[in-house]
């Protein structure tokens, strides 16, 4: 066991939150325990988070770099126990203790004030004469228990790790709700962005450490006085990753509009799901299967609106204009729609389509001069008529006769003449 | 030859003026013999602009591609088209073999947004082919969808005015496409390797068969009967 203890020093105009420390600090390890009540600390298990993160000092380096931007002046150590290096970081800040043998010797050196004792048992060891830890350790124990009663001498075994002294973890709720109040009010939206990093932070911590991952969150930007704005975030793949959360965002954030000053941000996770299993990437830059895709889409989707990025389905319906409707919502294919095996096969294109692959959208009428229709000249029809009769219940009913025609420039289009009275010809499509 | 030289003239970054380069980027079968002939490398290059240029739309330019476009799909690769000018009818593609869940339609509003849109798709390396209908004004957007190309390593066709064909162009390949009768007409402008010689014509499927005995003189003969079907040439 490794443990890391931190005690955070949080800036004097922002509110001390343990909990985004917490979130914060479970990206990396999930075992964090809070030791708020009086003694202000955090202690976060390493020991099984080393392999991931490439060793102790690229941990430590990342853990350092959360802490300077939420609470600069903080101070930590790191020991084999949990009690050791919350002492240790009191006594000699900063200082890292690998293994049994340098935390017993630091232990030795750390002065008594650092154990931050009940001022009975301070003024006794006091009055023994005795400064520094190493002081106490030399002497036996049981008469120390006689004296000074077992707690303390039960304090002395859990630090340099005689006993067992298991922890209470941090519960890490199963709702995400943090909010952050802003520093001065903000009037463009995309300047939120520097705040909405750091609650991003807190999620990804929260959402690695449940081994969790989330398809929607909800942005809720407050501009005092009860009123609010809402800008929910919709995934098209569960996600984790900061970064991904944060591209999405930030396109999000450059279409919105603030109707007045922001004062708040406040992000909520309702729902969260398991993590798919992934192994880690291969090659660096080289996302796994379909999440770059997704990534894509999300943000364009932020941009454009929801309208923006569509999907396309045939719509059984004789009818051309109802034929093809926009696939909204699914923008990402299921893997499971990938068919392998008729991937490679090269398909014979049908040698006659019969249908363009250009709608024009609605139709356009055509002059009719002498019987036929006018399209920048006269067109000439080749094919046809094809008759289309449909809809007749629902208020939309055509009866049209099609033709394949070929006009000046010599290109295909696709026209139909409306028999009924009013009627005339119309250009539909385009054999582009 | 002295052998340092040779191994010199093997690179594949190395062009002999003579010869038709031998395209580093990879590059896709357009389905069209006489086109892969011509094209460096044989097919479609990926990672690069590509720009297709006609004097009026529906010059067949779908058609075009759509035997990389339904090979794309089939494979489950996704294929963007930014801006489409009009209404993609969806019978038509999956009928010439694409299949629609790979498809995806961007349509941008702001005008700063078409040009995002086409690089952002670009970009993704697991977009296979982008198809743009954009207005390109500024200068330097063409050098900048060129690279984007470059990143992300698809297809990149974009749909250009034939007025554009005098300005200068990053992109390696520029082909003018114009009508021919009931043929399409491909003009390579410029293409890496030596100029091309003269123009070709495709053979593209069509809903008909064009009336070669009057190419152009379109406005006689008698109008077409209601309700009498005739039969569809095959």
């Amino acid at each position: 066991m490794l443990w890391l203890a931190v005690l955070p020093q949080f800036p004097a105009n922002a509110t001390p939150s343990w909990p985004e420390l917490a979130f914060r600090l479970g990206r990396y390890s999930p075992r964090v325990n809070l030791l708020s009540a009086g003694a202000g600390a955090l202690r976060l298990e390493l020991a099984s988070s080393l392999r991931l993160f490439g060793g102790l000092e690229p941990l430590l380096e990342r853990i350092r770099d959360d802490l300077a931007e939420l609470c600069p002046d903080s101070i930590w150590a790191v020991a084999v126990t949990p009690l050791a290096a919350l002492w240790i970081a009191r006594g000699q800040p900063g200082t890292i203790c690998p293994d049994q043998a340098t935390t017993r010797s630091v232990l030795m050196k750390i002065a008594l004030s650092a154990l931050d004792l009940s001022p009975e048992i301070a003024l006794r060891l006091t009055s023994f004469g005795l400064r520094r830890l190493g002081e106490v350790l030399v002497l036996p124990r049981a008469s120390l228990g006689a004296r000074l009663g077992q707690p303390f001498v039960l304090d002395l075994a859990r630090a340099l790790g005689e006993i067992e002294d298991p922890q209470t973890w941090f519960l890490f709720p199963e709702r995400f709700d943090q909010n952050l109040e802003l520093p001065a009010p903000v009037e463009a939206a995309p300047v939120l962005m520097f705040a909405a990093r750091r609650l991003i932070a807190a999620l990804s911590g929260w959402l690695v450490a449940r081994n969790a991952a989330v398809c929607e969150i909800d942005w809720i930007i407050t501009h005092g006085s009860g009123q609010q704005t809402i800008l929910p975030l919709r995934f098209s793949r569960a996600v984790y990753a900061a970064p991904r959360i944060e591209r999405v965002l930030k396109e999000s954030l450059e279409r919105l509009i603030l109707a007045a000053p922001a004062l708040g941000l406040r992000l909520i996770a309702e729902h969260s799901e398991v993590r798919d299993a992934q192994s880690a990437v291969l090659f660096d830059g080289m996302p796994a299967g379909g999440e770059a895709l997704a990534e894509l889409m999300d943000r364009l989707v932020a941009r454009l609106g929801v309208n923006g990025v569509q999907g396309l389905r045939c719509h059984p319906d004789y009818r051309p204009e109802f034929a093809s409707r926009p696939a909204l919502g699914k923008t990402v294919a299921t893997p499971a729609a990938k068919s392998g095996t008729d991937g490679e096969t090269e398909m014979a294109l049908p040698r006659h389509p019969s249908r363009p692959l250009w709608l024009i959208d609605p139709p356009e009428a055509l002059r009719d001069y002498a019987g036929k229709p006018q399209h920048d000249g006269p067109l000439r029809l080749l094919s046809g008529p094809e008759r289309i009769e449909s809809g007749w219940w629902d208020g939309q009913e055509v009866r049209r006769d099609y033709f394949v025609a070929v006009d000046r420039h010599a290109r295909w289009l696709w026209v139909f003449r409306d028999p009924r009275p009013g009627g005339g010809w119309f250009l539909q499509g385009l054999f582009s | 030859m002295i052998p340092a030289l040779a191994d010199v003239l093997q690179r594949p970054d190395i062009w002999r003026g003579d010869a038709i380069v031998v395209s580093p980027a990879p590059t896709l079968s357009s389905g069209f013999a006489e086109l892969d002939a011509e094209l460096p490398g044989g097919g479609w290059p990926c990672g690069q602009l590509i720009e297709l240029l006609q004097q009026h739309e529906a010059t067949g330019e779908l058609t075009l591609l759509i035997p990389l476009l339904a090979r794309l799909t089939r494979r489950g690769q996704t294929v963007v088209l930014v801006a489409p000018p009009h209404r993609v009818n969806a019978p038509a593609w999956a009928g010439a073999g694409v299949k629609l869940d790979f498809l995806r339609l961007l349509f941008p509003q702001k005008p700063s947004d078409f040009l995002w849109a086409s690089l952002a798709a670009l970009r993704c390396p697991e977009v296979a082919a982008t198809l743009m209908w954009i207005d390109v004004r500024i200068a330097n957007s063409l050098r900048r969808i060129h690279l984007a190309a470059g990143e992300g390593g698809g297809c990149a066709f974009l749909f250009r005015p034939l007025s554009a064909a005098t300005e200068a162009s990053p992109a390696p390949l520029r082909i003018q496409l114009e009508t021919a009768a009931g043929t399409l007409r491909v003009v390579l402008l410029k293409r890496r390797g030596p100029p091309a010689r003269r123009p070709f014509e495709l053979v593209l499927p069509r809903p008909a068969i064009y009336p070669h005995e009057l190419p152009h003189a379109l406005a006689g003969g008698p109008p077409p009967v209601p309700g009498q079907r005739h039969s569809l040439v095959a």
